[in-house]
């Protein structure tokens, strides 16, 4: 059965008149017999077409930065078949990263975490390439990178660079997704230029900086793992994006909310006189 | 009118002091409503003005800027202080 569903072609069927543009345009690069091994069971019915596959071996995600829940995302990305993952990080693992930090060991502490972090990747999946920034990006930077990707996974602890890695992302035209988390608390913002409200509208003046915020590792997590689905869900074309929504999910009291994001046409980042902020 | 209301996202534990469910006069608007909230909570647990405010699911501004609307019997009214985690 999974065979059929391999040779399944998305392309041969007219996409639904509002859909948005591919995130990425097929060229001639094909999935290896090891690949389609390696991925048959995301390939089929209710996941990702043959087509949606081959996408993520296209697609280039940064991923910034990859602690408690850019870690996960990023593990998930890579265990996925995106082509190519590219972490931001800069420091040194510390214990207290080692609550919710996947991908460090406790080898690891006291050496810069981002090295590290992307050889737990290479060893989680040969056809992924891994590359690795030892610091957080600047404005420039940030630009740069967006111009080199597919989409961009934020996952910084301020609004600051949150805000910057929105900027990079609409003024590259890719699509953002936010992952936060509070205690037991994950949110999840999808945004995509021309197509939802950006990190700007929901958030129109920064937001207080809390450095040593509380968290529990299984929120960061499953936050990051859902950060990973959104952007497999944009890159493939498979499901329905959280496009232009914020995802709440409320461990602490069991809730779950899915709210709609307005978009200010008086933003400084989307809005039709967009400055770049 | 009864509105259910609902503290999430950062620092949920400041706001568990207060009532789930809001008694607010007939066409309360919103923002008499943020007002009542404001008033009900104590100095140390203040949502920040950057909260997101939402009605029935949809996002209607901030607490500091939030967007005129009228609340209905029944509504459920969200406030999701930011979280920045990473």
């Amino acid at each position: 059965m999974i065979d059929d569903y391999r040779r399944e072609d998305s392309s041969k069927r007219p996409p639904p008149a509002t859909a948005p543009r591919p995130l990425v345009t097929l060229t001639r690069m094909q999935l290896s017999e090891e690949e389609l091994a390696r991925y048959q069971r995301q390939i089929g019915p209710g996941v990702l077409t043959r087509d949606g596959q081959l996408r993520l071996k296209q697609a280039t995600v940064l991923v910034t930065r990859v602690g408690g829940m850019g870690g996960p995302a990023a593990q998930m990305l890579t265990m996925a078949g995106v082509g190519r993952v590219i972490l931001a990080h800069g420091g040194e693992l510390i214990s207290p990263d080692l609550n919710r930090q996947v991908l460090g060991r406790e080898a690891g502490l006291g050496r810069p975490r981002v090295e590290q972090f992307a050889e737990t990747l290479r060893s989680l999946n040969r056809f992924v390439e891994v590359e690795a920034i030892g610091h957080e990006p600047d404005d420039r930077q940030a630009l740069e990178l967006a111009r080199r990707c597919t989409l961009i996974v934020a996952c910084p602890p301020t609004f600051e660079e949150r805000l910057r890695l929105n900027r990079a992302a609409f003024g590259s035209g890719i699509p953002l997704v936010d992952a936060a988390q509070w205690g037991m608390t994950g949110t999840l913002i999808v945004c995509r230029p021309g197509h939802s409200a950006c990190l700007r509208c929901a958030y129109p003046e920064d937001p207080p900086f809390e450095e040593l915020f509380p968290v529990v590792g299984a929120i960061s997590s499953a936050t990051g793992s859902l950060a990973a689905l959104e952007a497999i869900k944009l890159i493939s074309g498979a499901g329905q994006p959280l496009l232009g929504k914020m995802l709440v999910f409320d461990g602490f009291h069991g809730r779950v909310d899915i709210l709609q994001l307005q978009r200010n046409p008086e933003c400084s980042v989307c809005g039709p006189a967009a400055n770049s902020d | 009118m009864n509105v259910r209301l609902v503290f999430t996202g950062r620092s949920y534990d400041r706001a568990q002091a207060m009532p789930e469910v809001l008694d607010l006069p007939p066409g309360c608007s919103l923002r008499e409503a943020l007002a009542q909230i404001d008033s009900a909570l104590g100095d140390d647990a203040k949502l920040p003005g950057t909260a997101l405010v939402c009605v029935g699911g949809k996002h209607l501004g901030t607490v500091a800027s939030p967007a005129e609307h009228q609340l209905s019997e029944g509504d459920e009214l969200v406030l999701v202080a930011p979280v920045a985690g990473g």
